[in-house]
This record gives C-alpha cells, structure tokens and sequence, in this order.
C-alpha cells in the first residue's frame, strides 16, 4: 500500500569538526553535490538546523500522511552555505522562483514547498496530498 | 501558674507571628514590645501578689487599686479576678494586633493597586501622546507592547459583538446574498485583524499571550497555545448546520476536520518538543557551571515558542477560512453567528460565575 521512506539523519561530514572548537571551512564540491542529490532523490526531504523543532512538527505532519521524509539537519554555522545552495537548486529547478527560503525547508519530489506556513496551507487546503502522491511517497 | 500561663501566652503569639510572613519585620518589631511589656506586667503583678500574701495587715499599701478598690475582699476572690483580668487583657491585645495587620495588609496592597493604575495610566498616555511624561518612568517596549495589545484586544471583542449582531439582524432580514457577503468579508477582515494584534504580541511577550491572562477565565479553560483550538471552530460550527449540508459539503468537512486535528496534533508535539530541549538547554548549563553561553541555547528555544504561537495562529485562521469557502453564503453567515455568539457566550458565563452569590462565610 504505502512504503515508507527510512529515516535517516543526514549530517554534512564537514559538521563532526564542531567538537573540537574549531569552526570547519566548508569543502564546497562534495557538500553541493549531497544536498542536490538528496533534493533530488527523495520524495519528500526537510531541511532544517538541529534541533529545531519547527522541523518535528513537520515530521509529525507528514508522519500522520504516512509519510516518512528524510529528514536533513545541518549545524547553524553552516546555513549560510546551505542557503546559498538551496537556492542554486532552486534556480536550476525554476529560475523564476523567487521565494525566500525559510527553515524547515520542505521538498517534494524535487521542487521546495516552502516553509512550515506553506506546508500547512496546503495540508488545511487538502493540496498536499496530491502533491505526495505525484512525487510517489503516498500511494492509495 | 504563672510560668504555664506565659508559656501559653508566647505560643498563641507565635500563632499569629505565623500568619503574619510578608509583615515579619513589623511584626518582629512590635511583637516584641508586646511581649517584653506583657511579661513586665505579669512580672509586676506577681510581684504585687507575693507582697501581699506576705503582708498580713489589712492596709492597702500595695498598689492594687488597678484591679481591686476594696483590699478587704478575700484573697482569691482577688486572684482570680486577676486572672481574669489577664486574660481578657491578653485577648484584647490579641484581637488589636490581627487587626492591625489586617489594616497593614491593606495599605500595602492599595499602595500596589495605586501603582499599577498609575503605570497603565502612563502606558496609555504615552501612546496616546497626550501627557508630558517626563515625570514617569518610560515603560519597557515589552510592557508597552502588551499595554497596547490589551486596549485593541478590549475593542476588538466589543467590535466583534456588534458585527456579529449586525450579520444576525441581515441573516433575518431580506438582504441579499452579495450584501450579506459584504457582511461576512468584513467579519473575516475583523478576525484577521485579532491574528495580527496577536503576532505582535507573541513577539512583543509570548509568555504573556500563552498565559492567557488576556482571555476571560472560561475561555481560559479551554486554552491551548495561547488560543482557542481550531479543532473547538469545527466542533461548534459543524453541529450547527449539519443538517443543511449537501453531501460533498460533509464530505470536504469531514476531510477539513480530520485535517484541522493532524494540524493541532503536530503543533502540540512540537510544543512537548521545545519543553524536552528547553528543559535540557537549561540542565545542562547547570552542569556546566552556568556560563552565560549556555543560557543563549536557551534564549534560542524561546525564540522557537514565539514561533509555535504565531504558527497556532496560522493555522486558527487557516482552518476558518478554509472552512468558509466549502460553504454557501447563508451557511457561512450562520456560521460565522454562531462562533460569535458561542465566545460571547463562554465571556458571558465567566461574568456570571465570578459574580455568583457566594454563601456567607460564618
């Protein structure tokens, strides 16, 4: 019926240096190319900083869909980078996208929702389920 | 006797320095005048009475004539006016002292009460602009901010009465749909309005709004992150007009309804997981000796909350629009009604409970 997508907690492999104290360059290349391929290969993926629990309410929501999203947590030192990036996919996907990125950042089926307010608009409005459906991470 | 009745005497005080806490100063103070004299005087009259005792003449050489005219009564007759004399003595000082406190308790709460109506008076002649304030003391943004939130609140419930009055007597009368749709825009501008004077809040102190002082008592019970619930919008508006529902309405409602739940459900979790990490940004300066890095973290969450209200927000005055638009006109007018008359209703009661005829306390 529905197959639920794993969660797995994606951190960048530049954000372990944060315990020594010393804040990390960011490696630009293999960072991009992560964050691209997680938008792209997940159905439906939640960027936000740790622990910020706007982004659990997310999960929660999209939980009571039956929906799993990957969920992609970065340090707060590093969102400025992160930002840069979305918004690199962003003008790939749809260059005429000019929205202001806000955390959570929800993805589905490639193209950015939005934030919260707009996931829960269309989830009050009854758009974000056929939206899941069309990326394949609901089926009924 | 003596010894047992001064120790009676210093416990029942101890009684009522007990009661008296915030006042312990004072009450230290006098309290020990009291007893210092209260135990000078029965020191006196023990005096007094083994001198007399002592003194087989019948002269009254002894200064008695306080208690007693006539020395030549017999002795216990004497002594146990005395007695009784003492006591009511005690008891007078007694009754005397909790009134007193009584009078202290209330100069202090007046002189509070004056207070606080002088810094509102100032708050709103500050933002009124209409008094030289330089004699008062400039109120913090955030107190401001509230002062503010409280006046427009206060007018919005007023201004809220009279607009759902107003689309009752046109719901009853022969109005025409665009001239009740007039209406109905206008009654959804007005709550869009509360949404906003609320963010402002939220942001100017969002303990404040989700403490929920700002609601009436009833309304209070019903609270749930700093508002009503918008699963209590369909649970008042669905019964009203289920009857006059078509088939796809109920169905959208329905849909709508289970929607407007998962909504609240995840805000709610989301609240429980800002209490969790709040909880564990504050332990874990502790354990760390509490430098004042660690507090930021915690600062940080409370920035989430004011976050989570106005998301609260969002999604009240998301689902009541939704709402509207699966209706036609009349419904949404009697709708509409009906969530104004049910608040009006739950202020209403909260009036009548705090005003109730309480039985006289004995």
């Amino acid at each position: 019926m529905q197959q639920a997508i794993p969660y797995k907690s994606w951190s960048l492999p530049l954000s372990n240096n944060h315990a020594t104290g010393v804040t990390p360059k960011l490696t630009t290349e293999s960072a991009v190319g992560a964050l691209k391929d997680a938008v792209s290969e997940n159905a439906v993926i939640v960027l936000a900083p740790r622990g910020c629990c706007m982004s659990h309410v997310v999960k929660r929501l999209l939980n009571g869909h039956g929906v799993n999203p990957m969920m992609f947590e970065f340090d707060e030192i590093n969102e400025s980078e992160i930002l840069k990036q979305i918004e690199s996919i962003m003008t790939e996907i749809d260059g005429t996208d000019k929205r202001r990125v806000q955390f959570p950042a929800v993805f589905i089926g490639g193209r950015m929702l939005g934030g919260l307010d707009q996931v829960m608009e269309s989830h009050i409005t009854g758009d974000l389920i056929p939206l899941l459906k069309q990326a394949g991470a609901l089926w009924l | 006797m003596n010894s047992s009745s001064t120790q009676y005497l210093n416990s029942k005080r101890m009684d009522v320095y007990d009661t008296m806490h915030p006042f312990s100063m004072w009450g230290d103070f006098k309290g020990n005048l009291y007893q210092d004299a209260a135990a000078t005087m029965i020191l006196e009259v023990d005096a007094k009475l083994d001198n007399q005792s002592e003194d087989t003449s019948h002269t009254t050489n002894i200064p008695f004539n306080q208690y007693d005219q006539e020395a030549t009564k017999p002795v216990n007759k004497v002594l146990r006016r005395l007695a009784q004399n003492r006591e009511a003595a005690r008891k007078s000082r007694l009754r005397k002292k909790a009134y007193v406190q009584q009078l202290e308790a209330s100069r202090l709460k007046l002189h509070h009460l004056e207070q606080e109506l002088e810094q509102t008076r100032a708050q709103c002649a500050l933002m009124s602009g209409g008094v030289n304030a330089s004699h008062l003391r400039f109120p913090k943004p955030a107190k401001s901010g509230i002062a503010a939130f409280e006046i427009e609140y206060e007018q919005w419930v007023e201004e809220q009465d009279k607009k759902t009055n107003a689309l009752k007597a046109a719901l009853h009368s022969s109005l025409s749909d665009e001239e009740i749709d007039k209406l109905i825009t206008d009654n959804m501008n007005h709550y869009a309005i509360l949404f906003n004077i609320k963010a402002a809040a939220a942001k100017a102190d969002v303990f404040y709004l989700i403490s929920g002082v700002w609601k009436t008592s009833t309304e209070r019970l019903f609270l749930w992150i700093g508002g009503f619930r918008p699963s209590d919008l369909l649970k008042v508006l669905v019964p009203q007009l289920q009857y006059n529902l078509l088939d796809q309405q109920s169905h959208d409602l329905y849909n709508l309804t289970q929607a407007c739940q998962q909504a609240e459900d995840s805000l709610s979790q989301g609240m429980e997981k800002l209490q969790q990490t709040l909880s564990e940004a504050v332990a874990c300066s502790q354990a760390l000796g509490g430098g004042r890095y660690e507090m930021h973290n915690a600062m940080e969450k409370l920035e989430e909350l004011v976050r989570l209200v106005i998301q609260a927000d969002f999604v009240r005055h998301e689902t009541l629009q939704q709402t509207l638009r699966y209706l036609t006109t009349r419904q949404s007018a009697q709708g509409l009604i009906s969530l104004g008359e049910y608040f009006q209703r739950l202020r209403d009661l909260s009036s009548a409970w705090a005003t109730r005829p309480c039985e006289p306390t004995a």
